[in-house]
């Protein structure tokens, strides 16, 4: 018990047991839908995945200090209109510019949410949300009523979604889906092993502390805001390459899809602890079952239902079992503190 | 005294006469306060009828302005509530609305034609009828479902095959009554190989649509044909089995917009498909509106009138619903291979 308590956090008994519910998912999924085992389904998650995947990344970084961005679902639209409509006109465009407009529109947006909320002192909560009316407001003016159909957009993009990077067997490794795990191992890397990561945490656990030692609070949770926008835009730029055909409705209901995985992943929404791999995990698990309820037909009132239930019991989960764990966990760490003398001797005695 | 009857009878006639005999100029320049009601801004065919209307308003010189008002997409049932209701208050002469709310909308409307405002509807009815003038239909909801079914023999040949609807919303009047007609029209012997299996709703959504369009084929291995009757369904349809490389196999077919299916019916994803223009229906509405709503003709049975490049009209009964009026515009266009590069200009 001790060397598991030594060893291993409660995020990660979080993780794994996260990791456990996707099998169980599967298995079940399996036994009800035929055909289920194949090459198919996983590319069909995989490539389904991705665009809540990254936005979930940056809704990781805001929710880890103690705020949230609800705006994320018209960030989507507006990135995926614009660059579209963009690649429309210019059709020669560099594809890097074209992902560069995308995240360059998501990080201003960010940059007013981030700005209405260290500097206005509005609760995140509300900023969003009317963010959220107004930025598809924005998007329903600028777009005249035009739909971005395939045959203005240029042939590069329209095969991002099946190129490949390599096949393991029938399973595809396609690039998008590589450059979405990029973006978790990169963000998960900062979050865990530098300073700048770490402040996030620091500011999420106790906002108040963390201003009483000086810790730059504000700038944090702006460039948390900016961040999750500008990944919010490269999600958009995914939605683009996906689905080709953008009205100014893209994207509706996607920031309810990208909180529900992050609070699934285990990140806790009043701050301070959670991982991005965890809110990885939690938009696997999300896409899993919507793509699985898809196959199987089930009214979409009902979809939405048990996408609620999971919520809640990620979140009643995480206030009942977690926060025993980490009771438990924080008594032991205080016993190893407080007779420091015979640890490290029985310690290497055993060893 | 006797003269005052027999002027009164005069009158009597001369208002009668136009009427039974011949169609009903209408007077322009009368300045009328109309609003224009879409299912929901941004799509592209609203986009096309408020053009239509726009023509219709400046060939008719009504001195105010056309509002174009609608909902945003996620808010479109109460959003259209809303608009009706506050376009009561404000006293507008009348309302165009293209019914997404199914009956829903039918205390607002009711509350508008009490206060006296023409009620036109157009695109989508009013299923009770309630509160509605006419509607201008833009086919025979009849025809569309034997055009439906036709193209999906056309598509699928003798052998026939499985096919799935995928619609837009499960409230939206027209798309429900077009699958119904549809339905109906499959009962014909012709159609006896044509297998129905199921129907989806995308909400007018394109990855909705998208997603539903996959989760048929992967439910569906034996899946021959893909109908959708919304245009933003038919667009992303297509392109969910353009990169499923499934073309060869699952076709789609449906009502489309010619510019948004151009690539797919060139490429063979989307072999055929319908519509028709949303121009004439926005222009022909304003047209009726205006007629109402300056008393040139009441709405009833028979009235007939003179819609400016687009000829006469009459009032009919709805065979489509059961109480109810109704102006027919159509016709159908089908746009196959050799035609959809030209409507696509």
């Amino acid at each position: 018990m001790k060397w598991l308590q030594r060893h291993v956090r409660p995020e990660q008994v979080r993780e794994l047991s996260l990791l456990l519910l996707l099998v169980v998912a599967v298995v079940f999924f399996g036994s009800l839908i035929d055909g289920y085992y194949t090459s198919r389904t996983f590319n069909r998650i995989a490539s389904s995945v991705i665009i809540i995947m990254v936005a979930a990344v940056g809704q990781t970084l805001v929710v880890l200090t103690r705020n949230i961005d609800l705006s994320v679902g018209s960030l989507i639209g507006c990135a995926a209109y614009v660059t579209g409509h963009e690649l429309g006109l210019h059709p020669g465009m560099h594809p890097l510019v074209a992902v560069l407009i995308a995240m360059a529109l998501g990080a201003a947006a960010g940059v007013i949410n981030g700005a209405l909320v260290t500097l206005g002192r509005v609760p995140s909560i509300i900023v969003t949300l009317g963010t959220l009316a107004i930025y598809r407001g924005i998007l329903v003016d600028y777009s005249g009523a035009k739909t971005i159909t395939t045959d203005t957009l240029p042939a590069w993009l329209l095969n991002l979604p099946q190129a490949t990077l390599a096949t393991i067997g029938n399973l595809d490794l396609r690039e998008m889906v590589v450059l979405a795990l990029a973006i978790v191992a990169l963000f998960q890397f900062a979050t865990t092993r530098m300073n700048f990561g770490r402040l996030f945490y620091a500011i999420g656990s106790n906002p108040d502390a963390a201003h009483l030692v000086g810790l730059p609070t504000r700038r944090i949770v702006f460039a948390a805001f900016v961040l999750s926008g500008a990944l919010a835009g490269l999600a958009g730029f995914m939605t683009l390459a996906r689905f080709g055909t953008i009205t100014v409705d893209n994207g509706r209901g996607v920031e309810l899809q990208v909180v529900a995985a992050v609070v699934v992943g285990g990140v806790n929404i009043f701050g301070g602890s959670g991982t991005v791999v965890g809110a990885m995990l939690g938009a696997v698990m999300i896409g899993t079952l919507e793509q699985s309820l898809f196959r199987l037909q089930i009214n979409e009132f009902w979809r939405d239902a048990l996408m609620g239930l999971l919520i809640l019991l990620a979140v009643a989960s995480d206030a009942v079992i977690l926060s025993r764990m980490r009771a438990l966990w924080a008594r032991t760490e205080l016993k190893l503190i407080a007779k420091p003398a015979p640890a490290p001797a029985s310690g290497g005695a055993q060893r | 005294m006797r003269n005052v009857a027999l002027t009164g009878a005069v009158l009597a006639a001369l208002a009668l006469m136009p009427q039974a005999a011949s169609a009903q100029e209408i007077k322009p320049g009368q300045a009328e306060n109309m609003v224009l009601l879409p299912k929901f801004l941004g799509i592209a065919v609203f986009d096309q009828a408020h053009k239509g209307a726009e023509e219709a308003a400046a060939e008719l010189k009504n001195p105010t302005k056309l509002q174009f008002l609608g909902p945003t997409p996620e808010n479109s049932v109460a959003g259209q509530i809303e608009i009706v209701t506050n376009a009561t208050t404000q006293g507008v002469n009348a309302i165009m609305i293209s019914n997404n709310a199914g009956d829903q909308i039918g205390p607002a409307v009711k509350a508008a034609h009490d206060k006296g405002i023409t009620v036109v509807s157009w695109d989508s009815p009013i299923p009770s009828s309630e509160g509605e003038d006419v509607f201008v239909a833009q086919v025979d909801f009849k025809e569309t479902g034997k055009v439906m079914a036709d193209m999906a023999l056309k598509i699928l040949g003798d052998a026939g095959g499985k096919f799935a609807v995928l619609s837009a919303s499960p409230d939206a009047a027209n798309q429900n009554a077009w699958i119904a007609a549809m339905k109906d029209a499959l009962k014909d012997a012709k159609y006896s190989k044509l297998d129905l299996v199921e129907t989806v709703y995308g909400n007018d959504q394109s990855e909705l649509s998208y997603n539903q369009a996959v989760a048929l084929v992967d439910k569906h291995p034996d899946l021959k044909l893909i109908m959708a009757p919304t245009t933003v369904g038919i667009a992303a349809a297509a392109k969910a089995m353009q990169d499923e490389k499934l073309c060869d196999k699952v076709k789609v077919s449906g009502l489309g917009l010619p510019a948004e299916m151009v690539a797919y019916t060139m490429n063979g994803c989307a072999p055929a498909f319908a519509l028709w223009s949303f121009v004439d229906l926005g222009y022909l509405s304003y047209y009726t509106a205006y007629a109402l709503a300056t008393h040139a003709i009441k709405p009833e049975e028979g009235a007939k009138f003179h819609a400016g490049r687009m000829g006469d009209y009459t009032i009919t009964k709805d065979p489509t619903r059961a109480k109810g009026l109704r102006i027919l515009m159509g016709p159908f266009s089908v746009y196959d291979k050799s035609n959809v590069e030209a409507a696509a200009k």
